[in-house]
């Protein structure tokens, strides 16, 4: 559920929303629209986005573990599924609990860093040709933030205090 | 080469199980709270938890903290069996195909998503046979009596059955830390129960938990 509209309906739990508040609600709705199309897109083109990042990084590189290079493209996939969700949710705390919190320890335990960057620079590249400028402009912050997210990262094993 | 439309086609996706609006789920108007997996789930309030432990110091005194870390051995038990059967159905793969990581990431979700707290685990010792657990927020350490010593027994009875499931080995935990004692979080050290029931003597002579575990991984080498 879109948590911009989640806390308007709380807020309004004992009086009418307000013009400013309405303002916002019809933002939100009137986006839906564009939001769909940009799902839709995403969808369909999965294939096309992802196999291209897929081969450059068997190129980029060609003697590393083909399991690793499988599962950063497995991570990307689920980046970009769940990244497509939460913008059509308007949610970014789908995101965040769906995948964030999950795959940085991952990463981190498999060394992947290289491996995710590279993927995400040729992602970047992939999603500028599959998608009109403001469908991009919609899916981008949730990419961002997932990279971020991903590549700095704490350690996972703490030292014993 | 990568065949993305084959690991599509295997379907080897896996977002958080844990994840609370995915997870927890029921029937509010049966008054019903489940698990996606239709298990029940019950709000446990502050109140009776601390009734738990009033009531058993009343009724066996000192032996409470034994009756707790029993009681937090069964739950682990059963815990492990049907967590270890949800992870394995989830991911569509025998657990002994399951990367490691990904099952102790589950873990660690399925442990806030209960609302027990955040857990981490360090593996630091783990060449010298231990396993160290931080937990913070512990509902445990929050509702027992602050008292002189670490009281989560539940916690650490639970830890030692869930990871002797893991690793098919009989282990022991003790907790070096607590909250209740106004710590930053609450240790637990798991390992077999002759090496690590040594380290009982140390927390009652008051050593911290970095000095617990260095005699712990110097005992290792007196052996």
């Amino acid at each position: 559920m879109d948590t911009a509209l989640q806390s308007l309906i709380y807020a309004a739990d004992d009086h009418y929303l307000s013009d400013a508040d309405l303002d916002r609600f019809h933002k939100d709705v009137h986006s839906l629209a564009e939001r769909v199309e940009a799902y839709e897109t995403l969808r369909d083109r999965e294939l096309a986005i992802l196999q291209p990042a897929a081969d450059y990084l068997s190129e980029e590189f060609p003697n590393a573990d083909p399991k690793l290079l499988e599962r950063g493209v497995i991570h990307w996939l689920n980046i970009l599924r769940y990244s497509s969700m939460a913008m059509l949710l308007n949610n970014s705390e789908f995101l965040s609990q769906r995948i964030l919190e999950w795959m940085p320890d991952i990463v981190q335990a498999y060394q992947l860093q290289d491996i995710e960057k590279a993927l995400y620079r040729c992602l970047q590249t992939q999603l500028k040709s599959s998608l009109s400028p403001e469908q991009l402009n919609l899916v981008k912050p949730y990419l961002e933030e997932a990279y971020a997210t991903l590549l700095n990262v704490k350690p996972a094993l703490q030292p014993s205090a | 080469m990568i065949s993305v439309k084959e690991l599509i086609k295997e379907s080897r996706f896996s977002g958080n199980y844990f994840a609370p609006d995915a997870y927890i789920q029921g029937d509010l108007e049966s008054g019903l709270i489940e698990n996606r997996d239709g298990g029940r789930l019950l709000a446990l309030p502050e109140s009776f938890m601390r009734a738990i432990y009033e009531g058993l110091a009343e009724e066996v005194g000192s032996a409470s903290e034994a009756v707790l870390y029993k009681c937090g051995a069964w739950w682990g038990k059963t815990f492990y069996r049907r967590f270890a059967g949800e992870v394995s159905q989830h991911l569509g793969r025998p657990l002994a195909e399951i990367d490691m990581i990904e099952f102790l990431q589950c873990f660690k979700q399925c442990w806030k998503t209960h609302g027990w707290g955040t857990i981490e685990l360090d593996f630091d010792f783990y060449q010298n046979g231990f396993i160290v657990v931080q937990i913070y927020n512990s509902a445990f350490a929050k509702t027992s009596p602050t008292l002189d010593k670490p009281k989560c027994f539940v916690e650490a009875g639970l830890l030692s059955s869930f990871f002797g499931g893991l690793t098919g080995q009989k282990l022991h935990c003790i907790q070096t830390t607590c909250e209740s004692m106004g710590a930053d979080c609450n240790h637990f050290v798991l390992g077999l129960p002759e090496r690590v029931k040594r380290a009982e003597a140390w927390l009652q002579e008051k050593h911290d938990h970095a000095t617990i575990m260095k005699r712990l991984s110097q005992s290792q080498t007196d052996c």
